[in-house]
């Protein structure tokens, strides 16, 4: 059992060809669509919860 | 007995990779038709069958021949057993967390405290939001293989989470797989599964279901 970290999580999806346009739009629909499991996620890949807060925040508008 | 074919079919593999594991001894049919054509007898298929659980959970062939060797016969029986063990619990987690977010569904969200309950995504709920972030299907499967590249147990534990059954998360990931060079691949395949993906038109996340045919 291994979790994804933040770092490999976000290189997959660059790998995936993910452009930036669309990593700004997941990070908004995650935060409006499913802010719970947002923050479920974003603690399963081990971020700080200063951290959470500050993407959270970022996501937000 | 069934044909190199059917048996690719039935496991989702192609014939080169059959042939390869008859190359390096991991699984050998014994006989042949008339014309020379290997056939899979019952035993082998099983064989064949435990190979592909022991690569879903990102087990090298070559660990794999070590465990199904003769002469590891009884370090392996336990080892299989505790596979299989893992397997019913992986199959129970499944289902417990598909009864979590029903159950969580039905009270509506109601209630803050009991929102705590289901803080996991779904399947569902992951493709939708990648397919609203302007991800394809074609960068789908490219981000499966990725994460079968990056880190094969943390997929497996990724897909796990989202309550997937084992025997689709296999698919998946023998589907992930077969770009990242461990599997041997001749052009003609390549040709036949781009030809397949074309035919599909939803990502391997959302359209695997066991049973479904493939090419």
């Amino acid at each position: 059992m291994k979790n994804v970290t933040k770092e490999q999580f976000v290189a997959i999806l660059r790998d995936a060809g993910i452009t930036e346009t669309q990593m700004q739009s997941l990070h908004r629909l995650f935060e409006t669509r499913h802010p719970d499991q947002h923050q479920a996620f974003l603690e399963h890949l081990g971020i700080a919860a200063e951290k959470i807060r500050e993407i959270r925040a970022r996501s937000a508008d | 007995m069934i044909t190199i074919s059917q048996a690719a079919r039935r496991y989702r593999l192609s014939r080169s990779t059959l042939l390869y594991y008859d190359r390096l001894g991991l699984v050998r049919p014994t006989y042949r038709t008339a014309a020379g054509y290997r056939l899979y007898q019952e035993e082998e298929l099983e064989r064949l069958e435990w190979i592909c659980r022991y690569r879903a959970s990102g087990m090298p062939l070559e660990e794999i021949r070590a465990l199904l060797d003769p002469e590891g016969r009884g370090r392996s029986r336990v080892e299989a057993a505790l596979h299989r063990r893992l397997d019913e619990l992986n199959r129970q987690i499944a289902a417990l967390r598909r009864q979590q977010q029903v159950a969580f569904e039905l009270l509506g969200g109601r209630g803050d405290g009991k929102r705590r309950v289901a803080r996991a995504m779904t399947k569902r709920q992951w493709v939708a939001l990648l397919r609203e972030a302007g991800m394809t299907d074609a960068e789908m499967a490219e981000w499966h293989r990725a994460f079968e590249r990056r880190s094969p147990a943390a997929h497996q534990d990724f897909l796990e989470s989202l309550g997937i059954d084992p025997e689709e998360i296999r698919a998946i990931r023998t589907h992930s797989g077969k770009r990242n060079g461990t599997e041997v691949s001749d052009g003609g395949k390549a040709e036949r599964e781009s030809a397949v993906r074309r035919r599909r038109s939803r990502s391997p996340l959302c359209d695997r279901r066991p049973g479904s045919s493939a090419a």
